[in-house]
C-alpha cells in the first residue's frame, strides 16, 4: 500500500504548486467525504450506541459497560462465539488446502484447461445468499438432490437429514461455504505459482528431485505470502459470514449454526435492542482487528510491501 | 513435474473439482423445468413428466402452472411472492449499475490525484480510505440503518447506490491508484510539453491506457454491488427496491414455493453471472493470473 503513493523519484524535488494541490483536493473530495461520511460517524455512533439503552420502545439513557457486560454473560454469545470458531476452523484450512491442490492442477498445461479456469469462477460470482438457495436444493432433507442421488445410487438406506440434524447442518454450511470461496483462492494462489521462475523447476530436476520434492522445496516457500494473505481473507470472511448461512439454514437448527454476524443482526433487528448491538459489532470490530494484527505479523515482510509484479 | 503418473490424475481431477463447482448450477437449472411433482414424488422421478416451462411463464405473466391445477393438495402450494423475481433483478441491476458509475466518477479521479500529484495530507487520507474496510460490515449495520433513515432514503435505490459505493470504492481506489503508477508519466509530460491541455491528456492518453483496469474495477464493484445481501437486507422494506439475493433469501424461507418455481426464479437471478463470467475472467482475473500480460 505504501508503494502506491511514492511520487517517481526526479518528480519529488519540484515544490509541489498550489494549483495542483487545489486539483487534487476536488479529484479526492468526493471520494473521501463519501467515506468519512459512512465510516468515521458510524463507527463513532456504534460505540456511543454501545453505551446506552436504545430501543424503539424505550426512552434513551446511558448504561456505561452494562451493554457489553449483557452481551458477555448471554449464554447465546458463547455459543455463536464458539460456532464462528469452530466455522473458521473448519473452512479456512480446507479453502486453502484445495485452492493450493487445484492451483496446482490448474498450473498444468492439458486440454481444457483454460474452461476449467473460467468455470471453476461461476460460485464465486453469483451472491453468496443464492449459493445458500441454491445448496438448500442440494441438502433438502425430503426432496434435495443428494439424498435422492446417494438413495439412487444405494449408498444411502433412508434419507439423511441434512438440515435438521446440528452437527449435519452444520456440515452442510461449512461444505456451502468452501464451494463459494474456493474458486478465489485458487485464482490467487494460481497468480502466485505462475510468478515463480521456471528455471527453478529446471534446476531442481536436473538434481534429480521428485515432484513432491520439488513442491515441497520450491512451490510452498514461494506461496508463503500468498498462502497468509489468502488465510487471512477467508478468516475474515468466516467470521463475518452471514449471508449463506441466512439463506441455507436461517442459523438452525437451534442454534447449530448461528454464528456472531447472526447473532447481531438477531439481537438487533428482532430484539431491536440497538444498544446490545452495537456493544457486539465494537467487539467483533475489536476481535477482527486484534485477529488481522496478530496474523500480519506472522506474514513475512516481503507479502506487505509487495513484489512488484509489473 | 510433468508426464508420468500424475498426468493420468489430471482429469478425473479436473472432472470432481467441475462437479464440485457445477453441480449445484446444473441441478438448478434443470429443476426449474421441471413440474413440481416430479421433485415431491416419492420417490422423486426427475424426467418422468419432461421438462416444462411453466414456472418461468408463471414468474413472467402470472398464468399458474398446469401441475399446480391438478393435485387438489399441491394446488396451494404456490406463492405471488416468487414473482417479485424480475423485479428485484429489475433493482439489483439499477444499484449495481449506478455503483458502477459512482466508482469510475469518484474512485478514478481520487486515484489519479494519489497516483500523481503531491498535496498535504496525502498519506492520512490514503490509507484512511484504505484502512475502512478493515472494520465488519455488521459492526456499521446499526449505524448506516440509522443513517440511511434520518436522509429519508429507506427502501429507496439511491440508499444502497450509496453505502454499496462506501463499501467498494476503498478497493477501487486501491487498485486504480496502483495501476495509474504503472501508466509511464514521460508520456503524459510529452503530450503536456506538445501544449496539450491537461484535460486532453488525461481524456486522449490517460483514460485509454487505463481502460482495462477501469473495467476491471467497475465489474468487481457491480458484482460486489449485485452479491451484497446484509445491507440490502436492512434498508429496504418492499419489493420496490429489493435486490435479487434478498428476494430469493426470503422465498426460500416461505414453504409454499416449491423447489422447481424457486429454482426458476434462482435461474433467472444467477444469468447475468453466467453471461458475465467471462469478462469477469477477462477483466478482472486473466491480468492477475498470467502476471498482466493481456
Amino acid at each position: 500500500m505504501a508503494r502506491a503513493l511514492e511520487v517517481p523519484a526526479g518528480r519529488a524535488r519540484i515544490p509541489a504548486r498550489r494549483p495542483e494541490i487545489s486539483t487534487a483536493y476536488l479529484m479526492i473530495g468526493g471520494a473521501l467525504l463519501l467515506v468519512a461520511l459512512f465510516t468515521v460517524y458510524p463507527f463513532g455512533y456504534a460505540l456511543y450506541a454501545s453505551a446506552h439503552t436504545i430501543s424503539p420502545i424505550l426512552p434513551k439513557s446511558f448504561v456505561g459497560f452494562t451493554n457489553y457486560q449483557l452481551v458477555v454473560t448471554s449464554p447465546y454469545f458463547g455459543f455463536s462465539l464458539l460456532t464462528t470458531a469452530k466455522f473458521a476452523l473448519a473452512t479456512v484450512p480446507v479453502i486453502v488446502v484445495l485452492g493450493v491442490l487445484v492451483a496446482v492442477l490448474l498450473n498444468r498445461p492439458f486440454w481444457g484447461n483454460s474452461f476449467v479456469r473460467v468455470a471453476i469462477l461461476l460460485p464465486w460470482t453469483i451472491p453468496a445468499a443464492i449459493g445458500g438457495v441454491m445448496w438448500k436444493g442440494v441438502f433438502a432433507d425430503s426432496w434435495g438432490a443428494l439424498n435422492v442421488v446417494l438413495f439412487r445410487l444405494n449408498v444411502i438406506e433412508e434419507y439423511v437429514r441434512w438440515l435438521t440434524e446440528p452437527p449435519l447442518a452444520f456440515t452442510a454450511v461449512v461444505i456451502a461455504q468452501v464451494w463459494a470461496q474456493f474458486p478465489l483462492a485458487v485464482v490467487l494462489l494460481l497468480a502466485a505459482m505462475q510468478a515463480i521462475p521456471d528455471e527453478l523447476y529446471e534446476a531442481a530436476a536436473l538434481d534429480g528431485a521428485s515432484g513432491l520434492r520439488q513442491f515441497a522445496a520450491i512451490t510452498v516457500p514461494f506461496l508463503r505470502p500468498m498462502l497468509v494473505i489468502v488465510a487471512l481473507f477467508e478468516i475474515l470472511l468466516a467470521l463475518t459470514a452471514f449471508d449463506l448461512i441466512f439463506a441455507l439454514t436461517g442459523g438452525g437448527p437451534g442454534t447449530a449454526t448461528t454464528v456472531l454476524s447472526y447473532f447481531i443482526w438477531g439481537e438487533t433487528f428482532r430484539m431491536l435492542s440497538f444498544g446490545k448491538g452495537a456493544a457486539l459489532a465494537v467487539i467483533i470490530a475489536a476481535l477482527s482487528i486484534v485477529l488481522i494484527v496478530g496474523l500480519m505479523r506472522l506474514m513475512p515482510k516481503e507479502a506487505l510491501l509487495g513484489e512488484e509484479g509489473s | 513435474m510433468r508426464g508420468g503418473k500424475s498426468a493420468r490424475l489430471v482429469y478425473p481431477a479436473a472432472a470432481a473439482v467441475l462437479i464440485f463447482a457445477l453441480a449445484p448450477f446444473g441441478w438448478v437449472l434443470l429443476s426449474g423445468f421441471l413440474p413440481a411433482v416430479a421433485i415431491l414424488d416419492q420417490p422423486p422421478q426427475w424426467l418422468r413428466y419432461g421438462l416444462i416451462d411453466d414456472n418461468f411463464r408463471y414468474i413472467f405473466t402470472g398464468k399458474v402452472p398446469q401441475a399446480y391445477e391438478v393435485g387438489g393438495q399441491l394446488r396451494k402450494m404456490i406463492s405471488q411472492e416468487v414473482r417479485a423475481v424480475p423485479r428485484a433483478a429489475f433493482n439489483s441491476a439499477i444499484i449495481a449499475f449506478g455503483v458502477l458509475l459512482l466508482n469510475w466518477l469518484f474512485g478514478a479521479p481520487a486515484a489519479y490525484a494519489y497516483a500523481r500529484l503531491r498535496f498535504p495530507g496525502k498519506a492520512a487520507t490514503f490509507y484512511l480510505i484504505t484502512a475502512s474496510r478493515l472494520i465488519p460490515a455488521v459492526a456499521l449495520a446499526v449505524p448506516y440503518f440509522l443513517i440511511v433513515q434520518q436522509l429519508g432514503l429507506l427502501d429507496n435505490h439511491l440508499a444502497l447506490i450509496l453505502v454499496h459505493t462506501v463499501l467498494t470504492l476503498p478497493f477501487s481506489i486501491l487498485i486504480l491508484t496502483l495501476y495509474f503508477r504503472t501508466i509511464p508519466q514521460e508520456i503524459e509530460e510529452a503530450a503536456q510539453l506538445d501544449g496539450a491541455p491537461r484535460g486532453t491528456v488525461l481524456r486522449r492518453i490517460v483514460l485509454p491506457l487505463a481502460l482495462p483496469s477501469l473495467v476491471g474495477t467497475g465489474l468487481f464493484a457491480f458484482m460486489m454491488s449485485y452479491s451484497e445481501f446484509l445491507f440490502a437486507l436492512l434498508v429496504t422494506s418492499s419489493a420496490h427496491a429489493r435486490t435479487l439475493p434478498v428476494t430469493l433469501a426470503s422465498i426460500v424461507q416461505n414453504p409454499d414455493v416449491t423447489w422447481s418455481l424457486l429454482s426458476a426464479g434462482t435461474t433467472l437471478a444467477i444469468l447475468p453471472a453466467l453471461i458475465l463470467v467471462w469478462p469477469i475472467w477477462r477483466y478482472m482475473v486473466r491480468g492477475l493470473v498470467s502476471g498482466g500480460v493481456a
